[in-house]
């Protein structure tokens, strides 16, 4: 059993994700897990760095994470009110729209 | 054996995360992730990690929750059995490297430092710079929504 294997394929779904999904809750949870896979990495850490440093590093880590989710959540409430969708390919759609309509 | 089931559980609740159609199921799936990783920190010994994982987890599920329910198109659309089939399929499949092979050197430099000692003697000014980021991040999303409410939209 190997965390760096676990992490590396965690990492990999979720970039996939990332690449792949076009809502924006999807995209969030992609970005979750890419996190949560970056911050496996630390238990993997513990036998070598010792206990206590690995786990003060991994909460270090996710205090990063969730202050990443917040800012994260929060442009996501903000520009599904503001288009009225969360799909990307429709905001982008309506964005060039708008951008031409200020043009003319 | 306990940390082999929680990996495959780990990387199935993952894929289903990302891949279920219906909102609310990929959050449960994700739910479901982070209880996983709670789980596998309890299984390697780091107990404070495994109590921050889930509460940060609770925290983080609750809002995506309210805001999966609030934000997300009402469709129709369901996951198909075959698709749940292939996507259970696929994070079995997925999970098999980390279980069957090891890249990681095993040769244990083991330091006596405690949880305490590493947060607060060692990497304390981390911890307080960090703090600092996160007040500073709360109030931004604070003002940012306070001044989007103000200006009429």
């Amino acid at each position: 059993m190997d965390f760096v294997i676990l992490s590396l394929v965690m990492m990999a779904i979720g970039i996939y994700g990332l690449l792949t999904n076009r809502q924006l809750l999807k995209v969030f949870i992609s970005v979750e897990l890419i996190a949560t896979a970056a911050t496996l990495n630390f238990v993997m850490l513990v036998p070598s760095i010792g206990e206590g440093l690995g786990q003060a590093f991994l909460i270090l880590a996710f205090s990063t994470d969730t202050a990443v989710s917040a800012v994260v959540l929060a442009l996501l409430v903000i520009v599904t009110k503001r288009y009225g969708t969360s799909n990307i390919n429709e905001i982008l759609k309506m964005q060039e729209k708008q951008d031409s309509e200020a043009e003319k | 054996m306990i940390l082999e089931i929680l990996a495959i559980g780990l990387i199935i609740s993952a894929v289903l995360a990302l891949f279920l159609d219906e909102v609310v199921y990929s959050v449960a799936a994700l739910a479901a992730t982070f209880l996983f990783t709670a789980l596998l920190y309890l299984e390697n010994g780091a107990i404070y990690a495994a109590i921050f994982q889930f509460a940060v987890g609770v925290g983080t599920l609750s809002i995506l929750f309210l805001s999966g329910e609030m934000l997300s198109e009402k469709s129709t659309k369901k996951t198909s059995p075959p698709k749940m089939g292939i996507l259970l399929g696929a994070g079995v499949v997925l999970s098999l490297p980390a279980i069957l092979f090891s890249v990681s050197n095993s040769s244990a430099a083991y330091s006596n430092v405690s949880f305490g000692d590493a947060l607060w003697n060692l990497s304390g000014v981390d911890v307080v710079l960090q703090a600092l980021v996160i007040l500073t991040v709360a109030l931004g999303i604070a003002i940012i929504l306070y001044e989007r409410r103000n200006g009429g939209q």
